[in-house]
């Protein structure tokens, strides 16, 4: 396992083998009867559904109830409300994808405090620290994601191009990653491209600056756009501006699938494993909740998919079949 | 919106009185750091610790304030009469940049007046790299680390977390660049930042930053007494004494890696002995001959055995790898002991990846320690890991760059104009730098657009 990137304390990664359940952790967690909640950024991806789907049946092994699963819509402040309701309820541990930096950390701090241990997805808002307010981060290589995107697209675009690159205008530990190692695996290795960036602060932002950013450029030769959601808004623009402008976005959801599968618009993902993550997120809560040490951040590496690996990709991130649409495109069934 | 002072002084002034800012500026110094000092604070608070009276207090505070450096829009608690008004730094009204420059990663983030970390980032980046490509990765991360924190607050410092001794305790910014590391000697590392972000540079040593990051947001919280050891390559102390940083006559405090020790038959420095060079020669000799099941096996994979394998495989329970950490663990042990009894510490934290990775260096140095200590040294004393990471040397480098931006020998001359910036020795340094041609390589433009 190769992981590029250090953790929001610049922790070195723990593989997901470092939180392995035992026969004896799941009989001792079942003995328990724990109850656990989940506040997730959004419950509308199929990553929030894998993730959860990943957490849901691990607990479920460890005879753990999930009792609350809040969908914060990306707002800070339903979360922070989210997260001050669930003080009264007193579960024994919360799972949370903190959907921003300061205006959230207070209100997970306070978790510690009432004693509910926190295992954090994704994010750690500054100042929160591992042992002392959260158990673990649990997340995907999201700097080795960056670079798998850079790498991917970079065979796409001819000498002297320009690229475009679509970020999250807030600070959110993993698109920031994400976006800080796409452009420093650029200028190492492509210093003939030049990199032209926004950033969209909600997803439905997504559309009108990729027009923005093509009107003031309308010679991109590729695009990064920080994950798959609003990636697909940035496609419809090219789709309708008739431009066949290479993507290179972050998660292999369903449309994004079928898109690759075609040849285009996108032309490399990389590939999270929100199942997976999903499972280490559960078994390092249960670990936490039975008294163990648990590493400060476990990083899943991330899997580059292109049009002939889609197929297989499918199927191992999402441990479903591919789509028929998908099946179709590359010509595995009329 | 802040004012200049010093120009409606001029001009408010009679013939042959004293100027308004060689007569005033003293005791803004001090009100301003004693509202520092205190986090939030009320004018009767100022009034009874500083003793110069309701008047002066009135008038000092009202310039502080039209010099955007207090915050006095807040209501305390009432106690009877009229809820006081609450004195606080005006934290937001300047950021300072932080970076921390370690053997193998990089660190940046941005921190606001107080000295909180707002937001950070860490990434691998080897220190023996060309100085010029530090410059330019580091400017990069600065500027994106800039524009992620976007407010109408300007640059006012940058305050950098080094990786060896930086030499003096003046608390001056920096003109030039001092070589702590080899590769930076004619380097003008500190030039380019300044020219590039237009604010002053200072330097603390990596150990100094992460003891001040300990003291102030980890486990050294409220203690006056701390121990601080970092175990790396190098292998080095950090002391708080009666809840301050310990720097010494030159800035080289701590230096215990560099002590002569001897054990097993072979002498050598404690960082020889001890440190992750030795961790991971020895686990590499472990693997080649097939001692070390683990790392041997990590080998025929093709994997290459680093410090942090060594230390992960003793984890897993190589028996192999455990011993070397133990070796190490006892040697380092042995010398903090000889710090203990000097200097009876409440805790001992211990730092660095390897400590975090595994807790036998943690359990024998603690057996080292306990065992070579005088009984009422270690009777309450506390020995473990830092949880901080490499944040805590960000989080002393930003809580550095705010105590040297309003240090009182460099506030006094820039108080009257309400910013760092403004200070008459700074803006000499930015003239000289811009009437002289930029020393290549060009760094990168602003972010948007081209970063």
């Amino acid at each position: 396992m190769t992981i590029s990137g250090l953790g929001p304390h610049g922790e070195r990664a723990a593989p997901p083998e470092r939180v392995t359940l035992l026969p004896e952790d799941r009989a001792a967690a079942k003995a328990r009867g724990f109850r656990v909640a989940v506040v997730l950024h959004t419950l509308q991806s199929d990553w929030a559904h894998q993730q959860l789907s990943g957490m849901v049946g691990t607990f479920g092994d460890c005879g753990t109830a999930v009792t609350h699963v809040i969908d914060c819509a990306f707002s800070p402040r339903a979360q922070v409300q989210a997260l001050e309701e669930l003080l009264a309820q007193k579960p024994d541990a919360v799972i949370s994808l903190p959907v921003a930096n300061e205006e959230v950390a207070l209100a997970h701090a306070r978790l510690a405090d009432a004693g509910i241990k926190l295992v954090l997805l994704d994010n750690a808002p500054t100042g929160l620290l591992p042992g002392r307010h959260y158990g673990t981060l649990v997340s995907a290589d999201n700097f080795g994601l960056g670079i798998l995107a850079a790498e991917g697209l970079s065979a796409h675009l001819p000498q002297g191009a320009k690229v475009g690159l679509l970020g999250y205008a807030a600070d959110f530990f993993a698109t920031n990653e994400r976006e800080l190692a796409f452009t420093k695996w650029m200028r190492a290795n492509r210093p003939d491209l030049s990199i032209h960036q926004d950033g969209f602060a909600r997803i439905d932002d997504a559309a009108d600056k990729t027009s923005a950013l093509l009107a003031a450029h309308p010679d991109l030769a590729g695009l990064f756009v920080v994950w798959d959601t609003p990636a697909l808004k940035a496609a419809e623009i090219l789709h309708r501006l008739s431009l066949e402008t290479p993507i290179a976005t972050v998660d292999l959801g369903e449309e994004v699938a079928i898109g690759l599968a075609q040849g285009g618009p996108f032309a490399v993902i990389a590939a999270q494993q929100p199942f997976l993550q999903g499972v280490a997120a559960a078994q390092t809560t249960i670990l936490t909740l039975l008294g163990h040490l648990t590493p400060a951040w476990i990083a899943l590496p991330g899997i580059s998919v292109t049009r002939d690996t889609v197929v297989e990709s499918y199927q191992r991130i999402w441990r479903r079949p591919a789509p028929q649409s998908v099946l179709q495109a590359v010509g595995l069934i009329p | 919106m802040p004012q200049d002072l010093t120009a409606t002084a001029a001009a408010a002034r009679g013939k042959g009185r004293p100027r308004v800012a060689d007569t005033a500026a003293p005791s803004l110094v001090e009100l301003l750091n004693m509202i520092r000092a205190a986090d939030t604070t009320t004018r009767q608070e100022l009034e009874r610790r500083s003793e110069l009276g309701r008047a002066v207090v009135a008038d000092r505070l009202t310039m502080l304030a039209d010099l955007g450096l207090i915050d006095e829009s807040e209501l305390g608690a009432a106690t009877g009469g009229r809820a006081p008004r609450l004195v606080q730094l005006a934290a937001r009204r300047g950021r300072v940049l932080v970076a921390t420059l370690d053997q193998t990663a990089l660190g940046v983030g941005v921190a606001d007046l107080a000295g909180n970390l707002l937001t950070e980032h860490h990434e691998e980046f080897e220190m023996n790299a060309p100085p010029d490509m530090l410059a330019e990765r580091l400017t990069t991360l600065l500027r994106w680390s800039l524009d992620r924190q976007a407010s109408p607050a300007g640059l006012w410092g940058i305050s950098l977390s080094v990786p060896g001794t930086v030499p003096g305790t003046s608390g001056d910014f920096l003109t030039k660049t001092p070589p702590v590391v080899p590769a930076w000697e004619g380097f003008p590392l500190v030039e380019l930042l300044t020219r590039s972000f237009g604010a002053p540079v200072w330097m603390r040593s990596s150990v100094d930053t992460m003891t001040m990051g300990e003291l102030h947001a980890g486990a050294g919280q409220g203690l006056s007494s701390m121990l601080f050891v970092k175990i790396g390559r190098r292998i080095g102390a950090g002391i708080v004494s009666e809840g301050r940083l310990y720097r010494g006559a030159q800035g080289a405090t701590g230096l215990i890696g560099t002590l002569p020790i001897h054990a097993n038959d072979r002498s050598g420095t404690l960082d020889a002995m001890a440190g992750s060079d030795m961790i991971l020669r020895e686990g590499r000799l472990a693997a080649e001959t097939g001692r070390s099941a683990f790392l041997a096996d990590h080998l025929r994979r093709g994997g290459e055995i680093t410090a942090l394998d060594v230390a992960q495989a003793a984890q897993m329970g190589d028996e192999v790898c455990a011993e070397i950490l133990t070796t190490a663990g006892r040697l380092i042990g042995q010398v903090v002991a000889t710090l203990t009894n000097t200097l009876n510490p409440e805790v001992i934290v211990l730092s660095g990846s390897i400590v975090q990775t595994n807790d036998i260096i943690l359990a024998a140095m603690r057996e080292a320690v306990y065992g070579a200590s005088h009984p009422l040294v270690t009777r309450d004393l506390r020995i473990i890991r830092s949880q901080m990471g490499s944040s805590a040397g960000l989080v002393g480098a930003a809580r550095a760059g705010a105590e040297l931006l309003f240090a009182p020998g460099f506030l006094k001359d820039w108080v009257m104009q309400g910013s760092p910036l403004s200070h008459p020795g700074f803006t000499a340094f930015r003239s000289g730098l811009d009437s002289t041609p930029p020393t290549p390589p060009s760094l990168p433009p602003p972010r948007r657009g081209a970063p």
